[in-house]
């Protein structure tokens, strides 16, 4: 199991933000769904290392996060997007990347190489030289998933990664992202459930800072029949299962 | 998004990966986009007015040149270079990157390292483009010696602890005004640290604005005829490197900012830094003006450098050469027609010099940050006499044109060279006073001029002079004697002097006696 938690809480003071979640995950890709402020983008964080838990066991891709030396290792093999990406204007889409993957260790032979595919992964061959600053705000998202993948990572955490894209860029995303889910484990935060639906093979769906569903899509999609809101089968389970743990 | 066209990185990872590679791309990459590059216009700008137009304008002495170039340089370049790395330090929060760039492998101390370096490369690189162009200049204009590396030694020393600085406060404080208040942080850290040195004991010589003992400016009298001392320069690279190191290790003391062996190294490296810049701070208070103009520091002192320089002065070839130190021969034409007029009235005297020869001026420390700088000794001496001659430009003050300085030798030295014969110092007959008026006076020179036998100081700067004594003032006995005196022809004046000279020098030739 590249992903391990069990009983992970996170607080902000008196705001328990994540409480008590488990979850194992092994290759594929993972939706991870829920309403604004249900925790997935501290759930996230803290599978990407850039925070530690309160309390809680974490084991990522065989590793202890908590040891320095450990974490560190994680860090070599991980790709993060978070939900606020931020950039360097005067850097070229090709610098970007590059600044990223050295900044992930990868051996300084392989860099070019490695940056050349990522840009083409994400359809910004042809953009390769232009400046960030001179981007568009889909394009801009496209390079930061560009940095996530470039080192090919075992864990790959995306949120919200398909904000700003165009409808056709979604579907080409959707398709990158099944076919980085077949030898990594691909967790996606995202409130837009088609996504979920056209990619991933396993959901969990947040609210409150639990997890208050795991399953398959169709799983969630068969929870909403008959119930819930929504125009398809997965908004109908998505808000049946929020509606059934309120009530 | 493509799936299929790219081919996918090969996963194997190589057995070895190279460290110093990826940290010299990275370095690359942060030179690209360094905002010190941009700012390096506005330096070299800040050079050329403030340094360059300044040191051309001093007589092409190596002294003069290195020492003006270090504390002009130093403003031109500390400022710039501190706002610079202000604004790359506090990039990531900024930029809001500090999430992505946290999750990634390298640790944090390495990546910010690399982001100072390139500001600090690039100041660097302008700093030494500069010190190449006004040394090379120098190189073509000396006459003699050669650079002097300590004062471009502690101006290279500098940058790295104004970039870290400015780092450090744009890393600490991150927000956009970070970096223009750093640079007038850096300004006024600079230009207020000088202000509380007093006299040549304070422990604020280390700042590496003070290039001797403050308030006298670049002087040409230091350097020339003993060797330039390390020992202010190595105190303040001390303290310079000891500050740039605490302030970087410091960087890597934050949780994250690497593993426990790597803060806990850290901190040593940190307090061994400090440790350093202290004992700098500490050594420059014990510094002392020496009699040559440089402040020693006995701990670091070297004995060997209180041996004079050898050099084989340039001499004129008249009936009294005229030898200078060989740095000042482009001063020697104008020197000796200075001094001629003076010269041919008392050529072929008993006692008179053989040889006009410049010598090094001694210097001691007065109240608060005063300098006297004056010539050890007597200005004649030796059998066969040789006067020694302070040229204007050895003394404090103002540097001076060719042309002033010739004007200035010709009214005091000019004066003094004739007194000496006459034995003419505080104390003398009148007779003496009212021959040795009589002489400068036939020798058209100024009756004004510092008066016989006194020397000058901190306080009587050259170009401005006194008075004549006030018994050949004009109207009295004396001065009637003296224009008596003069108006006598020259081989009259010449024989008088050969057969009184000796009693007058005794005091034994009253204002009667004179022709």
């Amino acid at each position: 199991m590249n992903v391990e938690i069990t009983g992970l809480t996170r607080r902000f003071g008196r705001t328990t933000a994540v409480a008590g979640v488990d979850l194992r995950a092994g290759p594929g890709v993972f939706g991870l769904l829920g309403p604004n402020g249900a925790g997935k983008t501290s759930l996230l964080r803290m599978m990407a290392t850039a925070m530690p838990p309160t309390s809680g066991r974490l084991r990522l891709l065989g590793r202890d996060p908590g040891r320095y030396g450990q974490r560190r290792q994680i860090r070599r093999r991980l790709g993060y997007l978070p939900q606020n990406l931020g950039y360097y204007p005067g850097f070229t889409v090709a610098e970007f990347v590059e600044y990223f993957a050295l900044l992930k260790e990868m051996p300084a032979a392989r860099v070019q190489a490695a940056v050349r595919v990522a840009v083409e992964r994400v359809e910004l061959g042809g953009k390769a030289k232009a400046r960030l600053r001179t981007l568009s705000g889909g394009m801009l998202r496209r390079v930061g998933i560009a940095q996530a993948i470039v080192n090919e990572p075992e864990l790959l955490l995306l949120d919200e990664p398909t904000a700003g894209l165009d409808p056709e860029q979604r579907v080409a995303f959707r398709a990158l992202l099944r076919d980085l889910g077949r030898r990594a484990t691909v967790v996606v935060s995202t409130h837009l459930v088609e996504d979920v639906g056209a990619a991933c093979a396993q959901v969990a769906l947040m609210d409150r800072g639990k997890i208050v569903f795991h399953g398959t899509p169709a799983d969630l999609a068969a929870r909403g029949e008959g119930h819930g809101i929504g125009d398809a089968p997965l908004e109908r389970g998505y808000s049946a299962v929020l509606t059934g743990v309120r009530s | 998004m493509n799936t299929t066209n790219a081919p996918a990185v090969s996963r194997q990872l190589p057995a070895t990966r190279r460290p110093g590679r990826t940290a010299a791309r990275l370095l690359r990459l942060e030179l690209r986009h360094n905002a010190m590059l941009w700012m390096l216009p506005v330096a070299i700008a800040l050079f050329w007015l403030t340094t360059y137009r300044k040191a051309m304008a001093m007589p092409p002495l190596w002294n003069l040149r290195a020492t003006s170039m270090q504390s002009g340089t130093l403003l031109a370049f500390a400022c710039p270079v501190a706002g610079a790395a202000a604004w790359t330090g506090s990039r990531e929060t900024r930029r809001h990157t500090t999430e992505m760039v946290t999750v990634a492998a390298r640790p944090r101390w390495a990546r910010l390292l690399a982001a100072w370096a390139a500001a600090t490369c690039w100041a660097m690189a302008g700093y030494l483009a500069c010190l190449a162009v006004l040394y090379g200049v120098t190189a073509q204009q000396a006459s003699w010696g050669g650079p002097l590396w300590w004062p471009a030694a502690v101006l290279a020393a500098s940058l790295p602890a104004f970039s870290a600085a400015g780092f450090a406060a744009g890393t600490l404080l991150p927000s956009r005004f970070t970096a223009p208040l750093a640079t007038v942080a850096a300004f006024f850290v600079v230009a207020l640290s000088t202000q509380l040195i007093a006299g040549s004991q304070s422990y604020w010589q280390v700042s590496p604005l003070v290039t001797g003992p403050w308030d006298t400016g670049p002087d040409a009298g230091v350097a020339t005829f003993y060797p330039y001392l390390p020992d202010l320069p190595i105190a303040q690279v001390m303290f310079l490197a000891g500050l740039t190191i605490a302030l970087l290790a410091a960087l890597a003391l934050p949780r994250g900012s690497g593993g426990r062996g790597l803060r806990a190294a850290a901190a040593a490296v940190t307090t061994a830094g400090l440790l350093a810049a202290g004992t700098a701070v500490a050594l420059a208070g014990t510094g002392k003006l020496d009699a040559h103009g440089m402040i020693t520091i006995p701990a670091l002192h070297d004995a060997a450098s209180d041996r004079p320089v050898r050099f084989t002065p340039a001499c004129s070839h008249t009936a009294i050469p005229v030898c200078l130190n060989p740095a000042y021969a482009s001063y020697l034409p104008a020197t000796v027609t200075a001094v001629a007029p003076a010269l041919s009235e008392i050529a072929g005297l008993p006692g008179a010099p053989v040889r006009i020869s410049q010598a090094a001026a001694t210097y001691q420390q007065q109240a608060g940050n005063a300098v006297s700088v004056r010539l050890d000794g007597p200005p004649i001496s030796g059998r066969p006499p040789v006067y020694h001659l302070l040229l204007p430009d050895q003394l404090l003050g103002p540097t001076m044109t060719t042309s002033e300085l010739a004007a200035e030798v010709r009214s005091s030295a000019g004066p003094a060279i004739v007194a000496s014969v006459i034995a003419d110092r505080p104390g003398a007959s009148q007779a003496q006073h009212a021959v040795t008026a009589g002489l400068i006076i036939a020798a058209g020179l100024p009756l004004q001029g510092l008066p016989p036998g006194t020397t000058p100081a901190a306080d009587s700067r050259p170009g401005v002079r006194s008075q004549p004594p006030p018994e050949v003032a004009p109207g009295s006995p004396a001065y009637a004697a003296a224009r008596r005196f003069a108006a006598l022809a020259a081989p009259a004046r010449h024989a008088w002097l050969m057969r009184h000279l000796t009693a007058l020098r005794a005091g034994r030739i009253t204002l009667r006696q004179l022709p």
